[in-house]
């Protein structure tokens, strides 16, 4: 890396932050009162979180949508590296074709299976149910092609020993590709996690029950029903946009360069 | 015969969900097409051509249609030609160089949902950031979100501030996989940076510009999220795209035979942009050798 120039050091996070702008202000903004907001005073308190969590339900839409999410990610995952290797590994009749078939899903636009899908689960009766929310999503081909990608770059020989030794085709899924595919797998997961806790258009039609709201309806209804009389009541929608941000948020901070990485070898592959 | 069948058993959970919920539906949406339902009556009259008819000759469907065009034709050279100069920069790699890049790209992990709330309030009338701002300039309030003309462009704002991280680090991927030495040589011939970008970094980036475009172009055209929670598609139609008139018509009005018609419609028109675009870009595209 070269020295910094401390003021391009300076331009580039004053850029940042005022790019940022409108969020960092509406998480300060999640900490004043509502009367203070509007009076453009200055005041400190958790009261609109409290509110969020309490009264407005947002314990329950964040523990959905963790549950509707970690799901959909672990399901996603375990299915697309199972096809993945099989993929990679074995030439099999009809095995090019389901190949493309996979593929082919990044083409195809998501709104066309909207009122299908709707109508298959309405049928089944898994409207208004985590596995109404879940299994729709849990089919993933880009993770599946990327993997495939990944898993042809790893030498056969290291599957042929196993096998000499005696090994089974699961076994060496489990204990030779798995493990050397870990950064792909890992970001992988992480996409498909970020993309279902964003997932704003199924859940709004599949789930009319509030109990099973996830985090993402929850706001956009707390949003539209307007607590204020009159004026909205910003604080509190901004505290409950807060708690939707947060986890992906932290989650982002921790393991940002892991999901960079990801993006682009897809992208630039 | 089981080794014969293993990779089948591997590739079966994935087919099957991708049957069940994304090739299957694509002919169920055909079949309802031709129907009129209401999801609550107990059948489901085979109609012809009467869904797509009704549908061609509504004032929404080409209201909808001219509005998200007009939201791709200005959404999309925008994200990209500013992404692409921004990564130009960024493609250094210094400490305030990451961080920025950070910053940037943190939008298009965030709920999108959050960020339509929060630019709801950025550009509200009366308490927004955007008019405050204006006002420290003595200038009037500006009703974003309720003026026809504007509301669009709002959108197109919000969503190029989401998206442009994004476009940013496949770019500077896609920067970075230039060969230094046609910089380096340039450098001698004494090339200009402008003409540098034009003749070096832009055509040789363009396998990259073509990958943007074609996912960025399907994405326009399927906007839903910060329509549905910022603007309902209004005021007076201004902002009415074309998933959120499906959605209307699906799941507010519950006609599912011309919810599936503009489905089938949309579906068509974005396939055959794809193979459009592979047709006439595909060819021009350049490759490292």
């Amino acid at each position: 890396m070269k020295p910094e120039n401390p003021i391009l050091a300076g331009l580039a996070l004053v850029a940042g932050l005022l790019f940022l702008s409108p969020v960092l202000y509406s998480i300060w903004m999640s900490f004043q009162t509502v009367d203070a907001y509007y009076a453009g005073e200055l005041g400190f308190t958790l009261d609109n979180y409290a509110r969020a969590v309490g009264q407005y339900n947002f314990a329950r839409y964040l523990l959905n949508s963790l549950i509707v999410s970690g799901l959909v990610t672990l399901l996603g995952i375990t299915f697309a590296t199972m096809a993945a290797y099989a993929f990679a590994r074995y030439s099999f009749r009809g095995g090019n074709f389901l190949f493309a078939a996979t593929v082919a899903t990044l083409m195809i636009p998501s709104h066309i299976s909207l009122i299908p899908n709707y109508l298959t689960l309405a049928k089944v009766g898994l409207l208004d149910s985590y596995a109404g929310l879940i299994l729709p999503a849990i089919s993933n081909g880009f993770a599946a092609f990327f993997l495939r990608q990944y898993i042809r770059g790893i030498p056969k020989a290291l599957d042929e020993a196993a096998y000499m030794d005696g090994a089974t085709s699961l076994q060496v899924l489990w204990r030779i590709i798995v493990p050397l595919s870990r950064p792909a797998i890992a970001s992988m997961a992480l996409y498909i996690f970020i993309t279902e806790w964003n997932n704003y258009i199924w859940p709004l039609v599949a789930v009319g029950k509030q109990d099973l709201y996830t985090l993402q309806i929850g706001l956009a209804r707390l949003y539209r029903i307007n607590p204020g009389e009159g004026l909205i009541d910003w604080p509190l929608v901004m505290a409950a946009s807060t708690i939707t941000i947060l986890p992906v948020l932290l989650g982002f901070l921790l393991v940002e360069r892991h999901l960079v990485r990801g993006i682009t070898m897809g992208a630039v592959k | 015969m089981l080794r014969k069948l293993t990779p089948y058993l591997f590739v079966a959970p994935l087919m099957v969900f991708i049957a069940l919920f994304t090739y299957i539906p694509i002919f169920a949406s055909l079949n309802l097409s031709f129907r009129e339902w209401n999801f609550l009556s107990p059948d489901m009259p085979f109609v012809g051509f009467r869904n797509y008819e009704q549908l061609l000759a509504s004032r929404d469907l080409w209201n909808s249609l001219w509005v998200t065009t007009l939201f791709a034709v200005l959404s999309v050279p925008l994200r990209l030609g500013l992404a692409l100069v921004i990564a130009a920069y960024l493609v250094r790699e210094t400490v305030h160089v990451r961080l920025l890049r950070g910053a940037l790209f943190l939008p298009s992990v965030t709920s999108t949902v959050s960020i339509a709330v929060v630019f709801s309030w950025v550009f509200s009338t009366d308490y927004g950031m955007v008019n405050a701002i204006l006002g420290t300039f003595g200038l009037g309030k500006v009703q974003w979100l309720q003026n026809p003309h504007l509301a669009l462009w709002v959108l197109i704002f919000v969503n190029t501030w989401k998206q442009i991280g994004y476009d940013i680090v496949i770019y500077i991927a896609g920067l970075q996989a230039i060969p230094r030495e046609l910089y380096d040589a340039a450098a001698v011939d004494g090339g200009k940076r402008l003409h540098v970008f034009r003749r070096i970094t832009m055509p040789l980036v363009m396998p990259t510009t073509y990958f943007l475009l074609v996912i960025s172009v399907i994405e326009a055209f399927q906007v839903f999220t910060i329509v549905n929670v910022m603007t309902h598609g209004g005021p007076a139609g201004a902002t009415d795209m074309l998933v959120n008139l499906l959605y209307e018509i699906g799941f507010v009005l519950f006609d599912i035979g011309r919810g599936s018609a503009l489905a089938v419609l949309l579906f068509i028109l974005l396939v055959g942009l794809a193979i459009l675009k592979s047709r006439i870009i595909g060819r021009k595209v350049h490759y490292e050798a």
